[in-house]
């Protein structure tokens, strides 16, 4: 359909669409009108991402004077490539009204892990050794040498997308990543460098978070992006934590181990050269000496990951003179090492900020902060200098520079954090040295500052005042919406109490009580002989998932579940974790019904959806509180009480609450749907936890359904699922009748 | 049928006086209208040179029992007892003696009428044929009509499976076979120890069996490289016990040092390769809007510690590497055997042979993975499925009536239940339909559908059309009037007055329903009389319908006095068509 929004004409690909998504639609309009950021909370199944599309799309196309680039930032690949897909869907639906006026070129970026279609470099295991299998092909020197010695390989895709030039360009329309690699497939080009090239032209990018939040990405792909964009962060309620962990870095005994090594390799190096190609290492020295880190136009092929400082705080001047020599530097390099490992065999944990940390380097290594802050860029040099092309080998020191190059750059905000050995396991040296940031609002700044419209939204924000805060803006326009319901589509509970009336909770004096454990499985079992096709449960870690779960197995209460359906489980492998989603879909597609068991803040609750048949009912088992001991998290909520008066109670019970109701609304994608939902622990009955949920989610919880006992949340999603059931037929019976009077 | 005479299978065979006798081994040998035993001993006594002719019946054990056994029993009451060597040359046996006696049994008595027959007799081939046997089989009901019309001459072979060429053609080549599922149940070791000694029993069925060799592709490879040149059968399951146990007690280290020692052991020990493999093809089919992997690739932030609070703690065991390949974790196990499962049953072998499971599972598998890698039609279909999955069904107007292919299980009772409408308003025989128990009766349920078009058709299809209560009420109204009439045919096996009679009474009738049934389809096929065939069949046909006839009375006077009023409503309308055909047969212009 289309219409007018004030002087805009908005083409929306459905026939009908929802009070909310216009009324957000307007908002957003606004915001894009005053050049301003704004915060948007809607609830998931209300069509978020299609209203955003279509709204931003539309405005930019009645601006054909001032085109404005779209960056969609999403969370994960496959978010991004679900948007791409709605996003085609409206694209042939303006190309249809508008004819091609509404051409628009549209792309999603990768790293080349998912991007490369040279078979040969695309079977690496991970993403740093594709990337270092293609530096290996691709690198300027490996292709000079190449040009003189045909033995040596190099990438076709590569040569034959450098050979076209300016002649390699994407045409206009909607490229996904499978979309693109087809692509250069047909043409023979590398879609990694093509869809690099073509970022800078695009009218819409979609791309992951941190290609604009992690500074030593956002460095090299992101740097050349115009004022004029709207950056839109989709399901943003876990951005602050992902602005803290651009910033953050760890160091183990591995790393310095590692880093040694590479120091060791480095030297190496630096002799082969003295005695071969004297002239480089000098060459080096010199342009160090003009101040200039790096050569300014470097091949994108040799960019390395960028600077991990913030642009704005990165020093535009000479490196200093201690470190110019290569041998120099590397005795720098050595002697931080030293020093770190001897911080790391303290026995208690330490925790100082970072400008006692910079002293101490001071005395203790000889190292200052000057040098500290250009340990990165003076690394990437040397490396380019060494012509390395195996990156993948040289991680470790990479973190050692930036840990360094961000200890030196930053004096408030951080804290440098040391364990000797985890929490939990008290008996196992594993000491860890923890550089990490605090305050969200660092790595996002420059993102504010840039763009003229950044757009912050997701299904749960609330309390929306605290977004603000937290990342420090001030946005023109901030509002939560509700969902305008013709009937209930989701049924909320709270189940306090198991089958034999006693509390279930997750709580710490509570958790590993066989008690609690075998009414929570009995729970599930009443669940899945009552709720058809798909049900998705999730619990608060890892560890807990697979206590109980086993302790399932052993009592026998997992056998009887599975007389009822497939049982499937989230591992830390992403690869089986993978197939058994792919798995638990087949299955409730084919009718036989699964249950998919998940961990919240894990991946899957991040970013899978669990809608229509795939999700009738989710559990979420227990409140999803952080690792309250975690020395990270204590210093970071000391920060937050210091610096935003922020009560830790109350921010732990925010993030809690958020991520639960984050799990639980991924079970409803449109109002057509249906869902239900049970958290089950004593403490959501309580009113200072309840309320931390999302509007859309209260408002539908009845009073009746606070304090619930599994047989009674059995009775009512036995009675819910039958009414589901019955509207159901109904509709069926309507089409039917509707068929038979045209046929008649 | 000269081409089909030459038809001969011969099969190793043990002929035996009975069940328990051991046999004399020879070579059966089958033609299309006698068999043969030869023995390998030529002095021994035992030889047979039967007709089918003089053959009765055949019976058989099931698959997977001990024994392939055939037993041909004969009209007078004598029987042959063959054991096979295995199922399938058994079943290759069973099913051409079933074509040779149900063909012999006809050849006997149609044969001559034949020649009358101005339609040509189709050319069967063998696989035709086989399939019609089959059916016949398959369907009892529709067994006893062939016997009764086409071996009691009052059809012809052709003609009676004229009207069944859809049966045929869909029976065959459409529907798969339905297989049995696999079971959900893990095979949880669960040693059975007894007290005292230090022994512990481990419980294998084939089932089992073929479970593990689905489940973890090591064993199953290790199996076909072990068993039988290394370690006998009972030495390779012992050894993959004792290697479960080990995992049982989840003493990771302990397994590592027996691994080492003994280097089959480590074969079931060690994290299953195949598997890995395999998941990595796999994920390569993975619908891109749930790959998880490619986020991996995304992300370039290092850091194990901090996943968005969430701690992480497993990597931290004391273990060295030495020992990572003995850790197994009972998610992946959990998530392997709900894969196995959702597969279903992918080969066709007999459990019992443990090699032939595994050669089967392996070739399969091989097949599978082969076919993946350039499966052009599953990157589109996925594609779709992707477009569909983003779109929001709320908003738009539906694309096609959300309907699902219909899965009609019986094709024949569904068939009856359709012929019944159409018989109904034919004849108009059927006045005693209305007087059904139903609470909305056929008027008012078509009243309220009336009501309900034209409210539509004024408003336009919005959400809550209707209220539900008249939906419910037209759909009850509805839905009552079809099982009305399945119930007043009887065919409702739940609620019907049928089941009020006794048996015999109630398969008599039955049995005489379906006869009329296709008496009378045949008969109006044959309308308009033109030629002399179609007169003779007519009059045949006229002739058997006038035999039920009778039968019909002497059923409706033969039951209680108290049932007598339903079977007679039953039975009336039986009756009415048989006048009816009858007058329609005299008054033919």
């Amino acid at each position: 359909m289309k219409f007018q929004i004030e002087d805009v004409t908005v083409y929306f690909p459905y026939d009908n669409i929802y009070p909310e998504q216009y009324a957000y639609m307007v908002e957003l309009k606004r915001a894009l009108d005053a050049k301003g950021h704004c915060l948007l909370e809607m609830p998931t199944g209300t069509g978020k991402t299609i209203a955003l599309l279509s709204l931003i799309t539309s405005y930019a196309l009645s601006k054909p004077s001032n085109p404005i680039k779209f960056i969609y930032c999403t969370r994960t690949v496959h978010e991004m490539e679900k948007t791409l897909s709605e996003l085609k869907l409206l694209h042939n639906y303006q190309l249809q009204h508008l004819g091609p006026a509404a051409k628009i070129l549209a792309l999603g970026l990768s790293s080349r892990k998912n991007l490369c279609i040279n078979p040969t470099v695309v079977s690496a295991e991970n993403r740093d050794s594709v990337d270092a299998a293609c530096r290996k092909l691709t690198a300027s020197w490996v292709r000079e040498l190449a040009a003189e010695n045909p033995r040596i390989p190099t990438c076709s895709f590569f040569e034959n997308y450098e050979k076209s030039a300016s002649e390699a360009i994407l045409p206009p329309g909607v490229y996904t990543l499978q979309d693109l690699r087809a692509y250069g497939k047909l043409k023979g080009w590398c879609p990694y460098f093509l869809a690099r090239h073509m970022v800078q032209l695009a009218n819409v990018v979609v791309y992951s978070y941190q290609y604009l939040l992690d500074p030593k990405v956002a460095g090299i792909i992101s740097k050349e992006m115009q004022r004029e964009s709207v950056v839109v962060f989709d399901e943003a309620h876990n951005i602050d934590n992902v602005c803290i962990e651009a910033l953050s870095v760890s160091v183990r005994m591995q790393t310095l181990e590692g880093a040694t090594r590479n120091i060791n390799r480095m030297s190496q190096e630096i002799d082969r050269f003295k005695a071969t190609d004297a002239g480089r290492l000098r060459a080096e020295y010199n342009r160090l000496v003009e101040g200039l880190a790096l050569r300014g136009d470097l091949p994108a092929s040799d960019a390395w990951l960028a600077n991990p400082a913030l642009p704005n705080d990165i020093l535009k001047e000479a490196v200093p003179g201690n470190i110019r020599r290569a041998e120099h530097f590397l005795s720098v390099l050595r002697r931080l090492v030293q020093y770190i490992r001897g911080r790391l065999q303290t026995e208690n944990v330490e925790k100082e900020g970072p400008v006692a940390f910079v002293a101490s380097v001071n005395t203790q290594a000889g190292i200052d902060q000057k040098m500290l802050r250009f340990c990165y860029d003076r690394l990437h040099s040397l490396m380019l200098t060494l012509e390395i092309s195996d990156t993948d080998e040289f991680l470790h020191i990479q973190t050692i520079c930036d840990f360094a190059t961000l200890v030196g750059t930053y004096t408030r905000g951080f804290s440098i954090i040391i364990e000797p050995f985890d929490e939990r396991m008290p008996h196992i040296p594993d000491p860890v040295l923890q550089l990490c940031c605090h305050d969200a609002s660092l790595a996002i700044k420059p993102v504010f500052e840039r763009f003229q419209s950044v757009v912050i939204t997701s299904g749960t924000l609330s309390p929306i005042d605290l977004y603000p805060r937290l990342l420090n803006f001030n946005p023109v326009v901030s509002r939560s919406f509700t969902m305008s319901l013709t009937r209930d589509c989701i049924c909320p509970m709270v189940l306090t109490r198991g089958s034999d009336q006693l509390p279930v909770s997750t709580k710490y004096d509570l958790r590993s009580d066989p008690g609690v454990e075998k009414n929570y499985g009995k729970l599930l079992l009443e669940m899945v002989s009552v709720v058809p096709d798909g049900i998705v449960c999730f619990f608060v870690s890892y560890s807990y998932m697979d206590g109980i779960v086993n302790s399932w197995h052993e009592t026998g209460l997992l056998k009887e579940i599975m007389q009822h359906k497939l049982v499937f489980i989230e591992t830390q492998d992403v690869v089986e974790t993978t197939l058994a989603l792919d798995n638990y879909r087949k299955a409730c597609d084919c009718g036989r019904g699964a249950v998919f068991f998940s961990v919240a803040r894990g991946k899957v609750a991040e970013g899978i959806d669990f809608d229509r048949h795939y999700g009738r009912l989710v559990i979420m088992f227990g409140v999803p509180f952080q690792y309250t001991l975690s020395r990270i998290l204590l210093a970071r909520l000391e920060y937050l009480r210091d610096t935003f008066q922020i009560k830790e109670g109350d921010f732990l019970t925010f993030d809690a609450l958020r991520q639960a109701a984050q799990c639980v609304g991924r079970v409803i994608r449109s109002k057509a749907d249906y869902g239900m939902m049970i958290f089950a622990d004593k403490r959501y009955s309580r009113h200072d936890k309840r309320s931390k949920l999302p509007g859309w989610i209260l408002s539908h919880l009845r009073d009746a359904h606070l304090n619930l006992s599994t047989d009674m949340a059995a009775h009512i999603a036995r009675e819910g699922i039958k009414e589901e059931g019955s509207q159901m037929i109904i509709k069926v019976a309507v089409l039917d009748l509707s068929i038979a009077c045209d046929s008649t | 049928m000269a081409d089909k005479q030459q038809q001969v299978v011969v099969k190793r065979a043990r002929h035996k006086s009975s069940v328990k006798d051991p046999g004399t081994p020879g070579v059966l040998k089958l033609t299309k209208d006698r068999f043969t035993f030869m023995p390998n001993d030529p002095s021994s006594p035992v030889k047979h040179n039967v007709e089918f002719r003089t053959i009765k019946g055949h019976k058989f054990t099931k698959d997977g029992t001990k024994q392939a056994l055939l037993n041909l029993t004969q009209d007078q009451g004598g029987n042959y007892i063959f054991e096979f060597e295995n199922f399938p040359d058994r079943n290759v046996c069973k099913d051409f003696v079933a074509s040779a006696i149900a063909l012999s049994g006809e050849a006997g008595r149609t044969v001559p009428e034949k020649s009358a027959v101005p339609i040509q007799d189709e050319q069967l081939s063998a696989a035709e044929m086989e399939r019609r046997i089959k059916l016949l089989q398959e369907d009892s009901d529709l067994q006893k009509l062939h016997k009764q019309f086409v071996i009691g001459g009052i059809l012809s072979e052709a003609e009676f499976w004229a009207t069944r060429k859809k049966l045929l053609e869909q029976n065959y080549s459409r529907r798969p076979k339905q297989r049995v599922a696999l079971k959900n149940d893990m095979w949880s070791t669960k040693p059975l120890a007894d007290g005292q000694s230090n022994r512990v029993t481990f419980n294998l069925t084939p089932e089992i069996i073929l479970q593990i060799f689905a489940e973890k592709p090591a064993v199953r490879q290790a199996y076909l490289n072990f068993v039988p040149n290394k370690m006998t059968e009972k030495e390779f399951w012992t050894k993959y016990s004792r290697a479960e146990y080990l995992h049982s007690t989840k003493n990771v280290i302990a397994a590592a040092a027996e691994a080492a020692e003994d280097e089959e052991l480590a074969v079931f020990l060690k994290q299953d390769d195949m598997l890995v493999n395999e998941a990595r093809k796999k994920i390569r089919q993975v619908d891109p809007t749930l790959d998880m992997e490619a986020d991996e690739g995304d992300d370039y932030m290092h850091l194990p510690i901090q996943d968005h609070g969430l701690p992480r703690n497993d990597n931290k065991d004391v273990l060295d590497s030495q020992y990572e390949p003995y850790r197994r974790s009972f998610s992946q196990h959990l998530n392997q055997h709900a894969a196995v499962v959702l597969q279903g049953r992918v080969i066709d072998v007999e459990l019992g042979d443990t090699r032939s499971v595994a050669e089967a599972l392996a070739r399969t598998k091989h097949a599978e993975l082969a076919k993946d890698a350039s499966d052009v039609y599953l990157d589109k279909e996925r594609l779709e499925r992707i477009s569909r999955m983003t779109e929001i069904e709320d908003l738009q107007a539906p694309r096609d009536p959300a309907v699902a292919p219909l899965s009609i299980k019986d094709p024949r009772d569904y068939f009856d239940s359709q012929q019944a409408n159409a018989f109904s308003t034919l004849g108009d025989t059927v006045s005693g339909a209305k007087q059904l128990k139903c609470s909305v009766s056929t008027r008012e349920a078509y009243c309220s559908l009336k009501e309900c078009i034209s409210e539509i058709k004024f408003q336009g299809l919005t959400e809550p059309t209707i209220n539900s209560e008249v939906a419910f009420k037209v759909l009850n109204g509805l839905a009552q009037n079809i099982s009305s009439n399945k119930y007043h045919l009887g065919r409702n096996p739940n609620e019907s007055v049928l089941d009020s009679l006794p048996k015999i009474t109630r398969e008599e009738l039955l049995l005489h329903w379906s006869s009329i049934q296709e008496l009378l389809k045949h008969f109006w096929s044959s309308y308009p009389i033109t030629t002399k065939y179609l007169l003779t069949k007519a009059t045949k046909l006229k002739d058997a319908m006038s035999q039920i006839y009778p039968k019909l009375q002497e059923i409706k006077e033969s039951v209680q006095s108290d049932l007598r009023h339903q079977v007679s409503l039953l039975v009336q309308p039986m009756l009415q068509s048989c006048v009816f055909m009858d007058q329609a047969f005299c008054c033919r212009p």
